[in-house]
């Protein structure tokens, strides 16, 4: 897989995850959010770990067994999942994506 | 969106179905988790994906108020959360009685639901909680009037940042919006109880506690007055055993539905 390839997959799937992060941040009326690939969903996002199990919902509806968000979280300690950033779950769904094509 | 309606509410809930389901016809855990900090976040990241791996059906979901579930200003005593859970089961077609998980206030609302619902209940799974007595009520409403004073002075916010971090302070500002938002610290206290000799748990319970909890000092209660009853104390570990000792916890939880599971399909 050329990096090309790789940099187009993470384009498409941030885009793609802003849309639902924008949809749960829409709940606490903060819809307009910078989401980039550096963003931090706890500090610059300001969503609780809850919220990540909702993403985790979406994610599933989205890409269905393909990408499998409990088995990324299960891997982490409550820390590292407050320090994750947006993309750092983009390369991990690209991988994933990728294993399951 | 994983959201289900349960009686009045929308209620979010996340089950993780097992691969390979024990003994064929795999038991259900429903995870229970604590007052105004807490979420089912609590069990996603720690005993769910654990739970499931080793062939339970796992069900999480946010209590009334907490997490992404509806937050109605009032109607929050005890045996609401209890008739939420009921709902919840019923919404998720589990007809099936489970294993209730309860992690502090949670192991309040298992109590409540094997006490109410026996028919409901395998087993219940306390994590440094207590059931819902008399002497209960009477803790909840001294801790929750101070958090509702305490947690509204800024001064307080700031000083839990310099001293605790600053996703304890964000933590403790969402408590504070419940508390000033509801009933619930005037609710709570006014709950109804079970009566002190626990007479009304008839089902297998399993506690585990923090031996620097003040919790632990249950024990000998415990083992006195419930029938069938297995109590393990973590040394060194104050209340937060669930997420410091989440290793143990997978082991010792694990281990206890599968064999009261199979005693129970025994004795069918």
């Amino acid at each position: 897989m050329s990096i090309e390839t790789t940099a187009a997959d993470e384009v498409t799937v941030l885009a793609r995850l802003g849309e639902m992060l924008r949809e749960l941040l829409e709940e606490y009326g903060l819809d307009d959010a910078e989401i980039t690939m550096d963003t931090t969903f706890h500090d610059d996002l300001e969503l609780e770990s809850v919220d990540l199990v909702a993403l985790s919902g979406q994610l599933r509806e989205h890409y269905g067994d393909r990408v499998n968000f409990a088995t990324f979280i299960a891997e982490r300690d409550l820390d590292e999942i407050i320090a994750l950033t947006v993309g750092e779950l983009v390369r991990y769904i690209v991988a994933s994506l990728r294993a399951t094509a | 969106m994983s959201r289900i309606r349960a009686g009045e509410l929308d209620v979010h809930v996340q089950r993780l179905t097992p691969d390979a389901p024990l003994d064929g016809d795999a038991p259900i855990v429903v995870c229970v988790h604590g007052l105004l900090t807490d979420s089912l976040a609590s069990y996603y990241f720690t005993l769910g994906p654990a739970f499931a791996a080793r062939g339970l059906d796992v069900l999480m979901y946010d209590l009334r108020g907490h997490g992404r579930t509806t937050r109605p200003p009032s109607g929050y005593h005890l045996e609401r959360f209890v008739d939420d859970l009921v709902a919840v089961l019923d919404a998720c077609d589990v007809t099936r009685p489970v294993h209730v998980v309860g992690n502090s206030f949670g192991a309040s609302v298992a109590f409540g639901l094997a006490a109410a619902r026996p028919d409901r209940v395998a087993s219940v799974v306390v994590i440094e909680g207590e059931p819902p007595t008399g002497e209960w009520t009477r803790h909840m409403a001294d801790g929750l009037a101070d958090a509702k004073t305490r947690l509204a002075i800024d001064e307080v916010i700031g000083w839990i940042a310099d001293n605790h971090g600053a996703h304890t302070a964000r933590l403790s500002k969402a408590a504070n919006r419940i508390l000033q938002t509801t009933t619930l610290a005037e609710d709570i206290p006014r709950s109804a109880t079970i009566a002190a000799d626990l007479s009304a748990v008839r089902c297998p319970v399993f506690a585990i506690f923090g031996g620097d909890s003040g919790l632990s000092a249950q024990v000998p209660h415990f083992e006195t007055h419930l029938e069938r009853c297995r109590t393990v104390v973590l040394p060194d570990q104050g209340h937060s055993v669930l997420v410091e000792r989440t290793a143990e916890l997978i082991e010792l939880i694990f281990g206890w539905v599968r064999d009261t599971s199979r005693t129970r399909t025994r004795v069918r």
